[in-house]
This record gives structure tokens, sequence and C-alpha cells, in this order.
């Protein structure tokens, strides 16, 4: 490795340390306030470092890596949303749970495999980063283990997620067969050599997408999401929504403009069933629960269905909307959950619907945030999810996709009605006292201070959105 | 030698069919080991030797043995040992034996039809394979010890804590 290669994984060296630094720390003293500052410490330093020192020009380790501006941006959105991420959990594990340092360890590892997977220029990469990642989510998803549905929710994350890489290795394994390369850029280079896709490929690719649409949660492989977001912890959650999804999204992404997959119209068609399908069931099903975080599960499903019309556009612009709007749905999911996780109790999260009833009248700035939240999620204007819904609405027209925005502007009124009623419950009259489960008030500040910082990014992208535009189009270019 | 491909892949797949569907974990198991067998022979001919090796030694035989140790972990009571000797009658063993015979009997034609190179594939040695993991694919390598770190940290937190895991379902039928 030359020293530019060693320079361009210190990122990946920086969370392996962090995650080193912390078992050690375990072997000597279980201290959840020092694994937490270590955490907490290292993910700030990575983003740092990658802020000030990256390069926005191309670098590429062979084989494996490809260090670019897209994926040094995915890196650094990840990297903050594990960040926030960890913020909302100390509050959260401090009460819940003895041993808690275990989990800063999974979760640093996660957002390496997810790191890995957003720089990842070939099929190994692309499969160690996904299984890091999901090795360390089925953990994390178990991880209060006195909680009832934890072990239900975990295995089936286990068992659909092992299924699904089993497709994606298949697929892998066909793709690699006739290309005799699992580089992207070898892939790209045997399919440009054809004019038609050969059907060993096209069946490789067909099993390919049934995997990443199992971690994506797009519609025909969305079984698992509700069960999953219900049983997982709130912070834990809040992870699976936006670091799992995201990576692998950056992922589809850089694997479809290397192959160039926009080229084959049955590929693209397929992806479009599986847009439409994702939004309206999403939003379908979530119109008739009743509990807030199955409700949230949904309508990731929908804001994926959302982010494929722009994937689907193609293009500088598709993928600078697809960028936009995942910026936009992490810190919108991270405050969601975020909010839920102050106010579940010792025993059980504060899922269902009546646990916010006339919240607004007892903790005025926790509803107030969590209608700002909500509202960005369902797209209203002044918010960072209104102007995520409208670069891809402009990148759709441009593009004449006009059957998928048609959709997308109807998805967006029906995902209005549930968004609506939580907000109305919030504002219901104020009935029983709600017990008090203040028990360390101090830590909550951690808690309150990053719910505040999301909320103040959510209304500055939503007014002021040309300054993380200008950022995405720094860094986020074809080629 | 396209014929020894088609009779190894044919044992492979009969026997993780047999796998799937036996009902008696042991019985199963003596299918894995089988399937295991017939995809190294498989790997043999198809001029991956060393790889062939490695799967008899880390699956036929470290998996298996492991799985053995969770089986012997769960019956720990007296009748389990009368109940054993009910499972492993002699039977139970024609299937397995046959089908590791035509294995035996292939892997020895192999081996003795000249070189196995003819199969068209080049060899892939134990150099080559050492080469290209510590070469260009090291970081894959560091990354492979990543993953079961985070595997080992989260078995490590699972396992510790006992719990009786009652399903929701069944929870509700008691009420």
């Amino acid at each position: 490795m030359s020293k530019t290669d060693l320079l361009s994984v210190i990122p990946i060296f920086i969370l392996t340390s962090a995650a080193i630094l912390i078992l050690f720390s375990i072997a000597v003293k279980r201290n959840h306030k020092v694994i937490y500052l270590i955490t907490t410490v290292s993910l700030a330093a990575d983003f740092i470092y990658i802020a000030l020192f990256s390069a926005k020009t191309k670098w590429i380790i062979e084989p494996l890596f490809i260090i670019d501006g897209f994926g040094t941006f995915n890196t650094g959105l990840i990297l903050l949303s594990a960040l926030a991420v960890s913020m909302i959990s100390y509050a959260y594990f401090e009460q819940r749970e003895e041993r808690k340092e275990e989990y800063y360890i999974l979760l640093i590892l996660a957002t390496l495999g997810a790191v890995v997977l957003v720089i990842s220029k070939h099929f190994i990469s692309l499969f160690l980063g996904l299984e890091i990642l999901s090795v360390s989510l089925y953990a994390m998803i178990t991880y209060l283990r006195k909680r009832e549905r934890s072990d239900e929710a975990g295995i089936k994350y286990l068992i659909l997620a092992a299924f699904s890489s089993a497709f994606l290795l298949f697929g892998m394994a066909l793709v690699y067969a006739s290309a005799g390369s699992m580089e992207f850029s070898g892939i790209a280079k045997h399919l440009a050599s054809s004019s038609s896709m050969s059907p060993v490929v096209f069946a490789g690719l067909g099993l390919m997408t049934v995997g990443i649409g199992f971690k994506l949660g797009v519609v025909p492989f969305h079984m698992w999401t509700a069960d999953v977001y219900e049983g997982a912890p709130a912070p834990v959650t809040a992870y699976i929504a936006t670091v799992s999804k995201g990576g692998m999204m950056a992922l589809l992404v850089r694997f479809f403009v290397v192959i160039d997959g926009y080229r084959y119209t049955a590929l693209m068609m397929a992806f479009a069933v599986i847009a439409i399908a994702s939004m309206f069931i999403g939003n379908f099903l979530a119109l008739r629960q009743n509990n807030v975080k199955r409700i949230l599960a949904y309508s990731s499903i929908s804001h994926v269905g959302y982010i494929l019309v722009a994937f689907l556009a193609g293009g500088t612009l598709g993928v600078q909307a697809v960028t936009f709007y995942l910026v936009a749905y992490f810190i919108t999911t991270i405050g969601a959950f975020g909010i839920l996780a102050t106010l579940s109790d010792r025993d059980r999260d504060a899922e269902m619907r009546e646990d916010y009833k006339g919240l607004f009248w007892a903790r005025p700035w926790t509803a107030a945030i969590f209608t700002a939240m909500l509202l960005s999620l369902a797209g209203i204007p002044l918010t960072a999810g209104f102007i995520g819904k409208f670069y891809i609405v402009a990148a759709g027209v441009g593009n004449g996709q006009w059957l998928l925005v048609l959709m997308l502007a109807v998805n967006s009124a029906i995902g209005l009605y549930y968004y609506i009623k939580i907000i109305a419950t919030m504002f219901e009259p104020y009935e029983k006292e709600r017990p008090s489960d203040q028990l360390y008030p101090s830590i909550y500040i951690v808690s309150g201070v990053t719910m505040a910082v999301l909320t103040l990014l959510l209304v500055w992208i939503g007014t002021n959105p040309s300054g993380i535009m200008d950022l995405i189009q720094a860094f986020v270019r074809l080629n | 030698m396209e014929v020894t491909f088609y009779i190894a892949s044919a044992v492979a797949v009969y026997a993780t069919i047999m796998v799937i569907t036996r009902h008696n974990l042991i019985h199963a198991l003596l299918y894995l080991v089988l399937s295991f067998m017939a995809v190294a022979v498989v790997f043999y001919i198809l001029g991956a030797p060393f790889i062939a090796a490695l799967e008899v030694i880390m699956y036929a035989g470290a998996i298996v043995v492991l799985i053995i140790f969770v089986i012997m972990m769960l019956n720990l009571k007296a009748e389990a040992v009368e109940q054993e000797r009910k499972w492993l009658s002699r039977g139970i063993f024609i299937g397995p034996a046959v089908l590791s015979l035509i294995l035996l009997v292939e892997l020895l034609y192999v081996v003795t039809a000249s070189g196995v190179s003819s199969s068209g594939y080049p060899m892939v040695d134990a150099k080559a394979v050492g080469m290209s993991l510590y070469g260009p694919y090291v970081i894959g390598v560091e990354l492979s010890g990543i993953l079961l770190m985070s595997g080992i940290v989260g078995a490590y937190h699972l396992g510790r804590q006992k719990k009786k895991i009652v399903h929701r379902f069944l929870e509700k039928a008691e009420e």
C-alpha cells in the first residue's frame, strides 16, 4: 500500500481503533460514561478528518475501494448519523440495561460496515461491508434482552438477512461467472461489449436486486420492517432506518452508475414497479396503525420508494437528489426516533399513539420538535423534507418520469393523513398524569441538545437549502 | 471429466435436500457432512484442490463438530443415551454410506486418471490463494477479522443473560 492509500483509509482505521480501544477499556473497567466519550470523540474526530483532509479527487485503492466525492460525502453523512444516534443512546441505555458498553462497539463496527459499503467498488468489499453491518445489527436489535419483543425482532432480522445475503451471493456468482470480474468496472466493461444482456447476467442482477431490496426494505421484501422497527430499541431503530438503508442506497447508486444499468429497460421497469409498490403499500399500511414505531416503519418503506424515483431519474441531478433526500431523511428520522427514545420509560418504548396524548400541554418543546420532524416527513414547506421532495420531483420531471412523479405526489397526500393524526393526538386535551419517568433528568440534556441541533438543521435546510446543495454539488458528481 | 463433475454435484444436491427434509437432527447432520464432502470433490474437479481441502477441514471438520457439541449440550438427560441409540440404528447409515462410496470411487478415479488440470480450468494452488489474499485483498482479510469481532461481541452479549423466551402469540394463548 502506498502512502496515499493509507491516508485514504484513515477513516476506517479510526473506527477500528475506537472499537478495539473500547474493548480494552471494558476489560479494565466497565464505565458507561468513558466508553460513551470514546465513541463520540472518535466518531467526531473521524468526521473532522474527512471534512478537513478529504480530497474531492478520485483515489482508487485497487481492487477494493474507490474514494471519490460521492463516497466521501456519504461517509461523512454516515459518521454524523452514527454520532447523533450515539448521542441519543446514552440517556436511553443508561437506565435500561446493565451491560451497555458492548452496544457502542457494535455501533462503531456497524458504522464501519456502512462506510466500507459506500466506498466499495468490488463485490468482495460490498459483501464484507454488508455483513459487518448486518452482523452488528443482529445483536443491536436484540440488545435489550429483557424486552418481550426484542428476541422476535432479532431472529426475524437474522433469518431474513441471512436469506437475502444468500440471494445476493448467488446473484454475484452468476454475474461473476459470465463477466469474469467482480469489480464494478470490469462488469461494466463486459456489459458494454454486447448490446443486450445475457440471461445469466440478467438473472444475477435480478437476484442481487432481491438482496439489496431486502436491506432497503422496499415492497416485495419489506415484511421484516415493521416488526424489527417495533422490537428494536429506539436508537437502534433510528440507526437501521438511516445508516443501514442509506449505505445500501449509496451503493446501489454507485453500482448502477458504473455498470450503466439505465440502458436496460427491463431492469428499470422492475425498479419502477418496486418504487410505486413501495410508495403505495407503505403508505396504506401506515394508515391504519396506532403504533408510532410501526407507522414510522411503514413510512420508511414509502420514503425509500420516493428515493427510488430520484434514483430512476438518473443522471447527475438524480444522484444529487438522492443524496439530498438522504440528508433530509437522516436528520428527520433520527430526530423522530430521538423524541421517541426520550419519552420512553424503563419497561417499554413510547410507541403507542396514546402515549403522545396531550404531549403538547405537558412538554411543549418536545412536542414542537416532534411536530417539526413529522411535518418534514410529510414534506410540508419550510422543512428539509419538502426541499428533498422538491428535488426529487425536479429530477423526475427533468427526465420525463411523469408516472413516477404523479405517484409521488399522490402518495405525499396520503402520507399527510397519518402524520397529521399523530400531531393531532399531541394537541388533544391532557388527561392523565404521565408517569414521571425522569429518572436522571440531567442525562437527558445531551439528548435534548442533539434534538435541538437536528431541529435547527431541519429548518435551516428547509428555508435555505442552497448551502447544503452547493456542498452536494461540489462532492457528488458522476465520473 | 464432465461426468465426474455432474455426479459429484448430483450427490451434493441430493444430500442437501436430505439435510433439510430430515426431522432428526443427527440424521440431517450425517447428510450435511456428505454434502460438504461432495462440494469438496466438486472443487477438486474444478481445479481448486486447496479450497477442497479447506472445505473438508473447516466445514466437514470444525463446523460439524461444533454442531455436535450443541446437540450434546441440549441433550443432557439420562434417556438421551437410549434415544441416541435408537437414532443411530443401522438402517440410517445406508443412504450416507452409499453416497460416500460414490464420492470415494469418483475421487480415486479423478486422482489416478492423469492429472486434474485436464478439466480445462487452470489449477489454483495454495500459493496462488495466499498470494492474492495477502496481496491485493489484504484489506478484505482484515475486514473479515472485523466481521468476526462484531459477531463475537454480539454473541457474548446475547449469550450472557438468561431469559425465558415467550413468543407473543404463545403468551396470548396462555391468558
